[in-house]
C-alpha cells in the first residue's frame, strides 16, 4: 500500500519533468497516472492541508489570486494550482509537485480553483476546510449540461463538507440556496442595494425563476445579469443578510475601483438553516469605526483598538465600514473582491491586510492580462460565456479612447464546440462605442460566426476584417493602434492559450505554468 | 412600406443556446430591406393574439423551464396559438419549442407529459443526448431557387418521429437530426418551421431568414412580389466555412 503511493507520487513526479521538458504545460497527465497507480493518493497527499477551495462559474481564477495575496501578504505559505488545471487530475499534480517522495510538503495550506463541474467529484476525494463560490451562470451547455443540474452537482458536494465554512454570493438565487438549508458555518456576500449607480444590464438572465418553486422573482435591485436583492412573492426566498457588503460603488475606472465596504460584526455571521429566521440587524455603522484600508497601513494594530492580535477585529461589537480600492477593473472584481474577503474572514486572518492585498493583485493568466507593446498596451481578456463576456462590453464602454479589438473565437472542447451563445451576448450595447473602434478584428476557428455577430448588432461590415493567422493579426492589429492607445485582445479558452504563445514569443513573457 | 409584427414566445424562459440569434437575424433583415418590424415579448399570462402576429418564434429551454411554461401554453394560448397556425401565420420552433407544438413527451420512465398537439409529431426521451454540428439537406429552399444546405448545432435527449401530415424541413447529412433513426430533420407543416438546430440558425442560414420573411409577406401583403438580395459575404463565409468542415 505504501509502497504503491510512493510509487504514485515518484511516477507523476517523473511525468511533471518530462512535460516539462517536452515544453508541455502538462498540469493533467501526472496526476491521471498517479491516480491510476495508487487511487487513493488525493486524499493522502493532501490530508495535512487546510483546503480552500473555489468554485462557480465566473471569477474563479481571479479570486484564487486575490486569496492567494491575502495568503502571502499574511506570511501564510501555500500551494495552488495556478494554470487553472481545476479537474481532479490537475489537483492531484498540484499536490504531487509540493510534497516530497513521503508525502510531505512544506507548508499547510492550499488554495486550489476547482471546474464546478468537477466539484463533485473532488470531494469524493478531498473536503475543503472553506469553499468559496463566485457565482453560476450558464456556460457551455454542451459540456455541463442544465446550469440547475451544475448548481445541483455542487450542492451534493457540499453535503459531503459539512465541516466547510462556505463564503457565498448573497446576490446570485442560485448560490446563496447553497447554505440555506445546509448546516455548515455561511458568510454571505453581495451588494447593497443602491452599491452602484447606473449600472443597468438588460441582458437575459440565467435565473428568472424561484429555484424551490418556480416562481418569477421580484427584484429590489440588479447588480448584473440574474445578481440583485431578489424575493420569491410566493415561498418567500430572498436574498439573504450579506457580511461582507458592498455599500457604495466610489469608483468604476478601466484600471481599477474604489469601493466602500461593510464587515458585519461576528455574531452575524450564522449558517441559515431556518428560512423563517431573519437576521438581526447589526449595530448601528459608528462613524469611529470608519477607516481607510489604505491609509491604515498594512498591519495596523492600533485604529480604534482594532488590534490584530487574536480575537482583535472579532472583539469590536459594531459593523466595521472601509474603503477598499481594488487594482482590478469591473464590477465582477468587485464580487471577487468580496468573496476574497468573506474567505479572509474565514480563516480569521487580520482584515487590513487582506484589504490591502485587493489593491495589489495582479490579474490573472489572461484574465485581463496587460502587456506593454513599447508606447502601446496589449489587453488580453479571456472569454467564456455570455455573463463574462457582458461584463467585458461593460469594461470596454469605459475606455474613453480609439482603441483596437480583435475577438477570437474557437470551438474546441475547451472553448464549449457550441458558439450559438455568442448571440446571448449583449453586443448591442457597444453601440456607443463604435465610433472608438478603429478596427476590428476576428479570428479563430469560428471567426466567422463572430463576423456575423457583429454584423448583426449594427457594426459597419467595412470595420471587420478577418485574420485567421495570428501572428498576421497581432502585426496588424498592433498597427492599427495609435501611440499610448489599447488594442484588445478578446479569445476564447484555446484561443487565449495560442495567441499567447506568439505574444510570449514576442513580447517574452512568462511561462503559464510558473 | 411593409410592416411585420413578431412574436418572441416566452423569451424570458425559452432563451437557451442563442436562440434569440433568430428573432435578431428576422429583425435585421427585415430592416435592411426597409420592412418595420416590431418585436412583442410575450411571457407567462400575457395574451397571445393569433390575429396580430405575422411570426412567431419559439425557442428551446431546459426541462426546469418547460415545465414553467407547460400550464400556461396548455390553458392560456393553446386555442390561439392553433389558429394562428392553421391561418397560415409563419412559425418558427426551435428544439424545445419544437418539441411543445407536438402531442406528447414520453419520458424514460414512461410517463407521458402533454404537450400543444398543434403538430402531428411527437417525442421520446432518449438514453443519450445528440450533441454535435448538424447539417441537413432542405428541398423546400431548393424549390425556391436557395442553395439547399442548412448548418447548426443540436443537443437534445428527446427523439422525435413525425406523423403522416407533417413533412421533414430535411434530410441528414452530418448529424442526428430528430431521432438519429430515420435521417430526417426538424418539421414543416404549413408555414410552422421547426428545427432542431439552435441558436445561431436564421443568421447562419440566411436563405432560410428570407423564406420565413417571404412567407409572412406573402401571407400579409397581396402585392408581395419578393425580397431583394442583401449582401450575404460573411453569413455565407461562416456557413461554408462549416460546410467544407463536416463534409470533409
Amino acid at each position: 500500500m505504501k509502497i504503491r503511493y510512493i510509487l504514485s507520487i515518484l511516477t507523476a513526479k517523473f511525468a511533471i519533468i518530462a512535460c516539462r521538458l517536452f515544453r508541455r504545460g502538462g498540469t493533467s497527465l501526472p496526476g491521471k497516472l498517479a491516480l491510476k497507480i495508487y487511487p487513493n493518493v488525493l486524499r493522502e497527499t493532501a490530508k495535512n492541508f487546510r483546503i480552500i477551495m473555489v468554485t462557480g462559474t465566473n471569477g474563479k481564477t481571479t479570486t484564487t489570486k486575490m486569496i492567494g495575496q491575502i495568503l502571502k501578504d499574511n506570511n501564510i505559505g501555500y500551494i495552488t494550482n495556478k494554470s487553472g488545471a481545476n479537474l481532479v487530475s490537475g489537483i492531484v499534480t498540484t499536490f504531487i509537485e509540493n510534497v516530497n517522495y513521503r508525502g510531505d510538503s512544506g507548508v499547510s495550506t492550499a488554495l486550489l480553483e476547482i471546474d464546478e463541474a468537477a466539484f463533485n467529484a473532488v470531494t469524493n476525494h478531498i473536503s475543503p476546510d472553506i469553499l468559496v463560490v463566485t457565482n453560476f451562470f450558464r456556460d457551455q451547455l454542451d459540456r455541463y449540461g442544465e446550469l440547475y443540474t451544475t448548481v445541483e452537482n455542487v450542492a451534493s458536494g457540499i453535503r459531503k463538507s459539512p465541516n466547510a465554512k462556505l463564503v457565498l454570493n448573497a446576490d446570485d438565487s442560485l448560490c446563496a440556496s447553497l447554505g440555506k438549508n445546509a448546516g455548515n458555518e455561511v458568510i454571505y456576500y453581495g451588494f447593497d442595494p443602491g452599491a452602484c449607480k447606473g449600472v443597468a444590464d438588460s441582458g437575459s438572465s440565467d435565473a428568472n425563476f424561484c429555484i424551490y418553486c418556480k416562481t418569477r422573482y421580484e427584484y429590489d435591485s440588479y447588480i448584473y445579469g440574474h445578481l440583485g436583492w431578489f424575493r420569491c412573492p410566493t415561498c418567500g426566498y430572498a436574498r439573504p443578510e450579506s457580511n461582507v457588503a458592498c455599500t457604495e460603488v466610489e469608483e468604476l475606472s478601466a484600471t481599477g475601483s474604489a469601493i466602500r465596504l461593510r464587515l458585519a460584526k461576528p455574531s452575524c455571521i450564522k449558517s441559515d438553516t431556518d428560512n423563517t429566521e431573519q437576521f438581526s440587524p447589526c449595530d448601528e455603522i459608528s462613524a469611529e469605526n470608519v477607516l481607510s484600508a489604505e491609509k491604515s497601513g498594512l498591519m495596523n494594530t492600533e485604529c480604534n483598538g482594532l488590534s490584530s492580535e487574536k480575537g482583535g477585529i472579532h472583539a469590536q461589537n459594531k459593523n466595521e465600514i472601509y474603503s477598499v480600492k481594488i487594482s482590478l477593473p469591473g464590477l465582477y472584481n468587485i464580487y471577487n473582491a468580496l468573496a476574497a474577503v468573506g474567505c479572509s474572514r474565514a480563516l480569521d486572518t487580520d482584515m487590513d491586510t487582506a484589504l490591502a492585498s485587493l489593491s495589489k493583485v495582479e490579474s490573472g493568466f489572461g484574465r485581463m492580462e496587460t502587456i506593454d507593446a513599447g508606447g502601446k498596451t496589449v489587453k488580453v481578456i479571456l472569454i467564456k460565456n455570455p455573463a463574462g463576456f457582458n461584463q467585458v462590453i461593460n469594461y470596454l464602454l469605459t475606455e474613453k479612447k480609439n482603441f483596437v479589438a480583435a475577438f477570437i473565437i474557437n470551438d474546441r472542447i475547451a472553448d464549449g464546440t457550441d458558439v450559438s451563445w455568442l448571440w446571448d451576448v449583449d453586443f448591442e450595447k457597444m453601440q456607443p462605442i463604435f465610433p472608438l473602434m478603429d478596427s476590428v478584428y476576428v479570428s479563430g476557428t469560428r471567426a466567422g460566426d463572430m463576423a456575423v455577430r457583429l454584423k448583426y448588432c449594427g457594426m459597419d461590415t467595412d470595420k471587420i476584417e478577418i485574420e485567421r493567422n495570428y501572428g498576421r493579426l497581432i502585426d496588424k492589429a498592433l498597427a492599427d493602434t495609435p501611440e499610448g492607445h489599447t488594442l484588445y485582445l478578446l479569445p476564447t479558452y484555446t484561443a487565449m492559450l495560442d495567441i499567447r504563445k506568439h505574444l510570449k514569443n514576442k513580447f517574452r513573457l512568462r511561462d503559464f505554468w510558473k | 412600406m411593409y410592416e411585420l409584427n413578431i412574436c418572441h414566445l416566452y423569451p424570458d424562459l425559452l432563451n437557451l443556446y442563442g436562440d434569440r440569434g433568430n428573432v435578431i437575424a428576422l429583425k435585421k433583415r427585415a430592416e435592411w430591406r426597409n420592412i418595420k418590424v416590431s418585436i412583442d415579448a410575450v411571457t407567462i399570462g400575457d395574451a397571445y393574439d393569433s390575429e396580430k402576429y405575422d411570426i412567431t418564434v419559439l425557442g428551446g429551454g431546459q426541462t426546469y423551464e418547460q415545465k414553467i411554461i407547460s400550464p400556461d401554453l396548455l390553458s392560456e394560448k393553446a386555442s390561439e396559438i392553433k389558429s394562428a397556425i392553421e391561418g397560415n401565420k409563419v412559425f418558427l420552433c426551435i428544439c424545445g419549442g419544437f418539441q411543445m407544438l407536438g402531442r406528447y413527451y414520453r419520458t424514460r420512465e414512461g410517463e407521458e407529459i402533454e404537450f400543444l398537439g398543434a403538430l402531428d409529431l411527437w417525442t421520446v426521451e432518449g438514453e443519450t443526448r445528440i450533441i454535435g454540428n448538424i447539417l441537413f439537406e432542405c428541398d423546400i429552399l431548393a424549390a425556391e431557387g436557395y442553395d439547399s444546405k442548412i448548418v447548426g448545432f443540436e443537443n437534445h435527449q428527446g427523439r422525435t418521429y413525425l406523423g403522416p401530415d407533417v413533412k421533414p424541413l430535411g434530410r441528414i447529412l452530418t448529424g442526428g437530426g430528430n431521432n438519429g433513426e430515420d435521417g430526417l430533420e426538424g418539421a414543416v407543416y404549413k408555414n410552422v418551421f421547426c428545427s432542431y438546430a439552435h441558436g445561431s440558425l436564421l443568421p447562419k442560414n440566411p436563405a432560410l431568414a428570407d423564406l420565413l420573411l417571404s412567407r409572412a409577406l406573402k401571407q400579409k401583403y397581396g402585392d408581395f412580389a419578393g425580397l431583394p438580395r442583401l449582401d450575404d459575404t460573411f453569413e455565407n463565409m461562416a456557413r461554408e466555412s462549416m460546410i467544407s468542415r463536416l463534409l470533409k
